[in-house]
């Protein structure tokens, strides 16, 4: 375990110094706020108006939430240096150490996000209470319950990330794969809130990703009760164990076929 | 005790071929057509427990893939081979507790942490308590060398410094044997001297046994007993470095420069390397023809300078390479 601390703590001393570049990329994220905070201005013609169980206040919490898990926790880490080590042959140099290349990864890749994510929390904090004011029946007892899952669910979209980038063994380039699972969640999970959903897709989107990345620690943010964070957490923890299973599995699998290149 | 034992190691490489132009390359999408490479073709060694060895052989001889099989960085194609004890293939993560690699073209070290930093990651990838970590890393500091550059980033160090530092990280989990590929490339000559001490000093003082390829004549020459020699995945030679020097003793270079020329043919056990002007350049098999015929034959009176030599290291290695039947003599 000690070396994976190791490995967190070195990378977000690391990222310290880039504190600059994550202030910049909080451009695109008040754009996207600035329009969305607008379109549900607009959608909601007057603001005591109820759509699908959601207030306005509610509903741009939400996608303010969203929207800050997202950027927040977007990584190169994830994105490229998997594929590239996979590629390149450097990720055999990691698997001949003592320790676990997934769990290294995920150590690295945390060790990156964790500054960003808490700088994107506070600034979505502040915007939120800025331009819509607090959230109503909002209760501080319930936090520890809601850091639960906003964590697991970071850890769960990082797990997911590692086992497309996996697909890197078979085939080349795992970026259309990457490609595909930015627009579901963000597309889907990001926007609106499940009850958006016509009826017949609720249950399978549910199933999806976006129940336990997005959509559950947003909702138990804006409107939390004891029974939808038993059923996001049970769910976040299926999620876990079998996506670490997965991961595990194609990675034994990926390694045998492994090409190192010469030297 | 023998620390390595590889036992008919193969290592095949198929590697996809692709005709000229265009044509070619959508032919390859749809019928992609296989070559087949024997990187490493059959071969079977042992290393005793605090040898060192050379392990070398032309570009393209195999010897990198074979470190790499040995290291658990590679699968074999087929084979058999125990490092330590453990065999590489199946228990990687227990074997790397007991070996060091070091690769001369491939950083292992993170470029963005300082030396100090990294060494301080190894430590704890490889479970050392922090306590000990601290110790160790101070007295390979001092062996090495490296109070000027422990806290600059890796990547603001040059090549020696980093190489230094490199086989230190191998080193902190005191390996029993130590894997180097090539660890003195690109070095001045003052460095090389410096590094090839530190492994001669290791070997000695923990025993650590040494694995080393290098195509330079000076690590092999100054470090290693015994040489195996590879070309083409194949073992051409394995002899001690003593066995090799001595087959080619009995052959000499004579360099003289006369007052007057000499009229000096090629004859059994004589040839004449290069002749120019007053000077000569010959060499003897001492077993054909006596050195003191030659010297009456080039005439006593007449010399003005001469030097009398074995012939170099380089040009005995070249050869084999050049020649796997020169070792037949
Ligand atoms: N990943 C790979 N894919 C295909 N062929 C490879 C690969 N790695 C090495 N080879 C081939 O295997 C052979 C042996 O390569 P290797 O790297 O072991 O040589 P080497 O003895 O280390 O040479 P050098 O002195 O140039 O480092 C070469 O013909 C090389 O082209
Ligand atoms: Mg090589």
């Amino acid at each position: 375990m000690r070396k994976y601390l190791y490995i967190y703590k070195a990378t977000l001393i690391e990222n310290l110094s880039y504190i600059a570049n994550i202030l910049l990329g909080f451009i695109n994220f008040f754009i996207m706020i600035f329009v969305f905070v607008n379109l549900w201005q607009y959608i909601y013609s007057d603001s005591s108006q109820i759509i699908n169980g959601y207030t306005m206040e509610q509903m741009i919490w939400y996608v303010l939430t969203t929207e800050v898990l997202w950027y927040g926790s977007k990584n190169k880490v994830l994105l490229q240096e998997i594929s590239n080590d996979i590629k390149t042959g450097n990720i055999a140099y990691n698997i001949n150490k003592p320790y676990n290349y997934v769990f290294y990864i995920l150590s690295k890749h945390l060790g990156e996000i964790t500054i960003k994510l808490i700088l994107y929390i506070i600034v979505g904090i502040l915007i939120g209470l800025c331009f819509i004011g607090p959230i109503q029946n909002f209760n501080f007892i319930n936090v520890p319950f809601i850091l639960l899952t906003l964590i697991l669910g970071v850890l769960i979209n990082s797990i997911l990330r590692i086992i497309i980038s996996t697909i890197s063994f078979w085939i080349e380039d795992s970026t259309p794969f990457h490609w595909v699972y930015d627009k579901m969640i963000l597309i889907l999970g990001t926007l609106f809130p499940i009850e958006m959903f016509p009826d017949f897709l609720k249950p399978i989107i549910k199933c999806t990703p976006i129940f336990v990345v997005t959509y559950g620690p947003a909702k138990l943010l804006i409107d939390f009760s004891m029974q939808n964070f038993t059923q996001i957490i049970i769910a976040q923890l299926i999620y876990l164990v079998v996506s670490i299973l997965i991961v595990a599995f194609l990675f034994s699998k990926g390694v045998k076929k492994l090409n190192v290149n010469g030297g | 005790m023998k620390i390595i034992e590889v036992k008919n190691l193969n290592k095949k490489f198929k590697i996809k071929e692709k005709e000229k132009g265009i044509k070619g390359s959508i032919k390859s999408i749809f019928k992609p057509e296989y070559k087949t490479i024997n990187a490493v073709d059959d071969i079977s060694f042992s290393v005793e427990e605090g040898e060192i060895l050379a392990f070398i052989g032309p570009n393209g001889a195999g010897k990198s893939t074979t470190i790499k099989m040995l290291t658990g960085i590679l699968y074999p194609t087929s084979g058999d081979m125990m490092v330590n004890g453990i065999n590489p293939s199946k228990e990687r993560k227990k074997l790397a507790y007991t070996i060091g690699t070091v690769f001369g073209q491939k950083e292992q070290l993170w470029t963005h942490l300082t030396p100090y930093d990294n060494f301080k990651f190894f430590g704890a990838i490889y479970d050392i308590p922090n306590k000990e970590i601290e110790t160790r890393i101070e007295e390979l500091k001092t062996t090495f060398e490296l109070d000027e550059f422990i806290n600059t980033p890796v990547r603001n160090l040059s090549l020696g410094q980093r190489i230094r530092c490199e086989i230190v990280a191998s080193l902190i989990h005191k390996p029993k044997i130590l894997f180097l590929d090539e660890p003195t490339i690109g070095l001045d000559p003052v460095v090389k001297e410096n590094i090839r001490k530190l492994i001669k000093q290791m070997n000695k003082e923990l025993g650590t046994t040494i694995f080393l390829t290098s195509h330079d004549i000076g690590d092999i020459e100054k470090l290693c007993k015994r040489v195996i020699i590879i070309n083409k995945g194949k073992i051409l030679m394995d002899d001690t470095m003593n066995n090799l020097k001595y087959h080619y003793l009995n052959k000499k270079i004579i360099e003289v420069k006369l007052k007057e020329k000499v009229d000096l043919q090629d004859e059994e056990g004589i040839s004449i390397l290069k002749a120019k002007g007053n000077n000569l350049k010959v060499e003897i098999d001492i077993t054909k023809k006596d050195m003191a015929d030659v010297i009456k034959l080039l005439d006593v009176d007449k010399i003005i300078d001469i030097n009398i030599s074995n012939i170099p290291l380089e040009d005995i290695i070249t050869s084999i390479y050049k020649d796997a039947k020169a070792l037949s003599i």
